[in-house]
């Protein structure tokens, strides 16, 4: 067989007996992050399904402190547990920051942007699963064109809102894509972040099996035809200018990636035209932006 | 701080208190599952594990595992009519893996290595079989007896041994050194051979009964079928398994210039493509339209390459020699396939006659077993010796296998027949062996159970054929192997059918860390944690894992 081998090490970092879903990608994407950033590390955690994933007290299902913060102040609270590090002479200790999309792109994004505008030294992974899941599937402004959630029942009427443009222009040291499809990538990402001072923001797509109508086991699979078919393309951009595609090739038409989903389950072709036709010109503008580095 | 120490002192423990095996009801059950292309193989060969090891450069142990089911890998590596590249799942992605080069791949390896079967044991065996015939069927008995240390004497009408394999198949397909290295390797096991002796009827038959604790009677097909209306005394009529038999011995053919070959399947091509190899103008008449002939396609194709024409949905009616050589009448046909194998039905089309001339004509149409000379002890079940599903023909202690038994006529499905009756002789001569395990009724590992996120396109690398200029004129072998880095891409292609590999996937994919890593290889489920979620079983990429219900 011809396949890359999967390589990243697992320290138990992240425990068995968590209460996310059966099949969730966000436990799985867990896993990888919480043994790359490894254990001299500090969490601060937003309300989101990764707070319930976490654990409630008395149990925890990771291995280094996590403070629960709330929807609006994950990167203000990271960023003043980083600051404390420093003041007892820690400063090497990560200070990792989970938030999901809500927490990142609507409720959390103005104390995102002002920790983005200090530039504090926080790595700051949001769980972008397209809307407020764990509250039972409200849309956020991450909920993609046409897709459906409990609050949008006839399709959500406006894009997504890019997030990573709104970032690279704070001009931070790092903006990295990475999906559980891809967990060699995930865990190089976060191992590079790590190395770096300032601020480093990751956005882990999770396709999120109620919310998205994915069956089971097929989380991963939808992941990865968001990956191939470019609806979330993998990139990497440094310094808010320098953009590396770490997936340069675009292999597969939307056509599969909506079918495995629910949400999408009412799109006539017309709609899905028009997906197709935004996805190809966010390639298009992305790649021309990117240095091809394919790895 | 130590770890414990560390999350003791924000947490009151860790998640792992909750079980939440509890959820599931479903669980992964690991498990080995027939590959379709091993389904589609007529000696069962476990293909999957042999290319596995052919990819790890593995070439001595791929070898090992090959020649458990067939001693004959770089003959059924030219040879074989391969339906297991049919079957092949790879072949619903982009292509077949080309299983039947890496199997020559393999052979070839091992014959210039030299490699030997492992001596049987030493002492005298206490048991001795009786095989007569030493077709791919004989030889395949006598190889799997052998191996299980006992005692075998191939009595053979020939003067060498073979069969049609040294008597039908040209060398052009099939090199005599390399038929020559696998049989020896055979006999050096320590095989009792009697070359040029007959068993010629009933009391033959009967006196090696007594002498020996079984017989294995595998004496093929080779009587030819003949064509109505055509006088084979004539010395411008030659039948084909003669004419073959002759030019593989390297006799001359004494045959006029323009050769006409008639019928349309395998053994007409060979006889077709051997008298173009003797210089010899060939047309080829068959019934079929050219759509229609049953020699497979690539044999046609040759063929024409190598100048034979065809003559297609047409029929001989009468053969005359006239001035400059034969006038022969035929007229066209409507050919119509029949609802059995080989059945049809042709009605000639009204004046449609027209001549060809030819100086010579071979009849090529089939072959029959000689039931006859046996007819006083066995039963016939139609054209073949009647025999139950472990071979014995219904006399005790005699068993049967081959074209003389099956209409399924393919050196490996003779191969795989001779194995199947070596294990049964095995069973009667000594029952304390005990009947081969009942194949566990798995389901086979289809293309639906395989991942192909992790099998990227990749093109297939096919045998090449040699030139057509550098092939006529003599008798080196038209297809030509792969070399090493094209077997080794080669076997990377192979999904892995139903077939760990120890990629890990499954492991790293469980979003519950259910999947413990075992020391000695492989790996187990945790059903404390164990959600049912399924991902492991998705993100298999050879389906080698499957989800079972709990009960
Ligand atoms: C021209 C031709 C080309 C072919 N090409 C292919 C091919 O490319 N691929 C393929 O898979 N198959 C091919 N076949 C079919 C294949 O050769 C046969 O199916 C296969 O050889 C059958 O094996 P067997 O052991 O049953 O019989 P055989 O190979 O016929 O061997 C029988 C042996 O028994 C001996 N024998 C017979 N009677 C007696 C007796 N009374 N006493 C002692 N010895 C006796 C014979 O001399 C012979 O050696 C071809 C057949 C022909 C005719
Ligand atoms: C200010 C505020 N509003 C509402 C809530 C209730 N709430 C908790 S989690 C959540 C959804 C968060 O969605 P997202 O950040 O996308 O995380 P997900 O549940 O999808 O993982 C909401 C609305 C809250 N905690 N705080
Ligand atoms: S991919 Fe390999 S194991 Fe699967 S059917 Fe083809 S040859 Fe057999
Ligand atoms: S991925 Fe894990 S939890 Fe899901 S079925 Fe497999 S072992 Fe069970
Ligand atoms: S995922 Fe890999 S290791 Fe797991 S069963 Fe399948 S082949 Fe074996
Ligand atoms: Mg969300």
């Amino acid at each position: 067989m011809n396949m890359e081998m999967i390589n990243y090490k697992d320290d138990g970092q992240f425990c068995s007996g968590h209460v996310a879903c059966a099949g969730c990608a966000e436990a799985l994407a867990l896993r990888v992050i919480m043994n790359a950033v490894g254990q001299d590390a500090i969490g601060v955690v937003a309300p989101s399904c990764s707070a319930v994933i976490l654990g409630g007290h008395p149990m925890s299902s990771v291995k280094i402190p996590f403070i629960h913060g709330t929807l609006e102040s994950a990167a203000a609270s990271a960023s003043g547990v980083k600051r404390a590090l420093v003041a007892q002479g820690k400063p090497d200790t990560t200070v990792l920051c989970l938030a999901g999309d809500g927490g990142t792109y609507d409720i959390g994004l103005q104390s995102l942007s002002s920790a983005a505008e200090r530039n504090e030294d926080i790595l700051y992974v949001c769980f972008d699963n397209e809307g407020y899941m764990n509250t039972g599937g409200q849309k956020s402004s991450s909920t993609p064109l046409n897709a459906t959630t409990g609050s949008t029942p006839t399709g959500k009427s406006t894009r997504k809102k890019n997030l990573i443009e709104i970032l690279a222009a704070h001009r931070i040291p790092y903006i990295a894509t990475t999906s559980p499809s891809h967990l060699n990538d995930m865990a190089a990402k976060i191992k590079k972040a790590k190395t770096i001072r300032g601020t480093k923001v990751i956005i882990v797509l999770i396709p999120c099996l109620p919310g998205w109508g994915v069956a089971d086991n097929a989380a991963v699979k939808t992941a990865r035809l968001a990956v191939e078919s470019g609806v979330f393309p993998l990139f990497e951009v440094e310094g808010g200018l320098t953009y590396t595609m770490t997936k340069a090739t675009k292999t597969q038409p939307i056509n599969d990636y909506l079918s495995l989903q629910k949400r999408y389950r009412h799109l006539n072709d017309e709609q899905i035209a028009q997906i197709q036709q935004d996805v190809d010109e966010d390639w298009q503008r992305l790649t021309t932006r990117a240095i091809e580095a394919d790895v | 701080m130590d770890d414990m120490q560390r999350s003791t002192l924000w947490t009151d423990a860790l998640s792992e208190n909750r079980l939440t095996g509890t959820w599931r009801n479903e669980t992964p059950d690991y498990r080995n599952l027939p590959s379709p292309c091993l389904g589609a193989c007529p000696v069962s060969g476990r293909i999957a594990d042999w290319i596995g090891k052919v990819e790890k450069k593995d070439y001595r142990g791929a070898w090992e595992t090959l020649v458990d089911n067939n001693p004959f890998p770089a003959i059924a590596g030219r040879i074989c009519h391969h339906p297991c590249e049919t079957a092949c799942n790879r072949a619903q992605l982009d292509e077949t893996v080309s299983i039947c080069a890496l199997e020559r791949f393999v052979g070839d390896t091992a014959l210039s290595e030299g490699w030997a079967f492992p001596a049987p044991p030493a002492n005298a065996p206490a048991q001795s079989v009786a095989i007569i015939g030493s077709g791919p069927a004989g030889l395949s008995a006598a190889y799997q007896l052998r191996r299980a240390g006992v005692g075998v004497t191939i009595y053979e009408s020939q003067d060498q041994l073979g069969g049609l394999m040294r008597y039908g198949i040209p060398a052009y397909r099939l090199e005599k050194s390399i038929l020559d290295g696998e049989i020896a390797r055979i006999i050096d096991m320590g095989v009792t051979v009697k070359l040029n002796t007959e068993i010629t009827g009933a009391a033959g038959l009967q006196e090696l009964r007594v002498r020996h604790d079984a017989v294995y009677l595998a004496t093929g097909a080779s009587r030819p079928k003949p064509l109505p209306g055509v006088d084979y005394d004539q010395p411008w009529v030659q039948d084909s398994a003669d004419f073959l038999a002759a030019t593989n011995a390297g006799q001359d053919c004494t045959l006029g210039a323009h050769v006409l070959v008639i019928g349309g399947g395998s053994a007409a091509m060979d006889v077709a493509r051997t008298a173009r190899r003797l210089g010899r103008k060939v047309t080829v008449l068959a019934l079929e339209p050219e759509a229609m002939l049953p020699a497979q396609r690539a044999e046609v194709i040759e063929a024409t390459e190598e100048g034979i024409e065809f003559v297609t949905g047409a029929m001989m009616q009468s053969a005359e020699p006239g001035t400059d050589g034969l006038r022969i009448r035929c007229t066209r046909v409507d050919f119509k396939r029949g609802t059995t194998r080989g059945a049809f039905n042709i009605t000639p089309v009204e004046d449609s006659e027209f001549t060809l001339t030819a100086d010579a004509i071979i009849p090529s149409i089939g072959q029959d077993a000689d039931l006859s000379r046996w007819q006083d002890l066995l039963a016939g079940d139609g054209p073949v010796l009647k025999a139950d599903a472990s071979w014995h023909t219904g006399l005790d202690g005699v068993f049967t296998g081959g074209d003389v038994a099956s209409m399924d006529r393919f050196v490996t499905q003779a191969i795989g027949m001779g194995k199947e009756a070596a294990r049964s002789i095995l069973v009667y001569i000594a029952p304390d062996v005990g009947a081969a395990d009942a194949p566990a009724d798995d389901p086979e590992a289809g293309f639906s159970v395989i991942n192909t996120a992790y099998h990227p396109l990749a093109e297939r690398n096919k045998p090449q054929n040699a030139d057509v200029t550098a092939r006529l004129g003599n008798f080196k072998e038209v297809q030509q192997s792969l070399d090493q880095s094209q077997a080794m891409t080669e076997a990377s292609r192979c999904f892995s059918c139903g077939t760990c590999t120890y990629c890990d996937n499954c492991y790293f994919y469980c979003p519950d860390m259910a999947i413990t890593k075992l020391d000695g290889g492989g790996y187990e489920i945790k059903s404390d944690y164990c959600k049912g979620c399924g991902l492991c079983v998705a993100e298999c990429p050879t389906g080698a894992i499957r989800m079972q219900e709990d009960l």
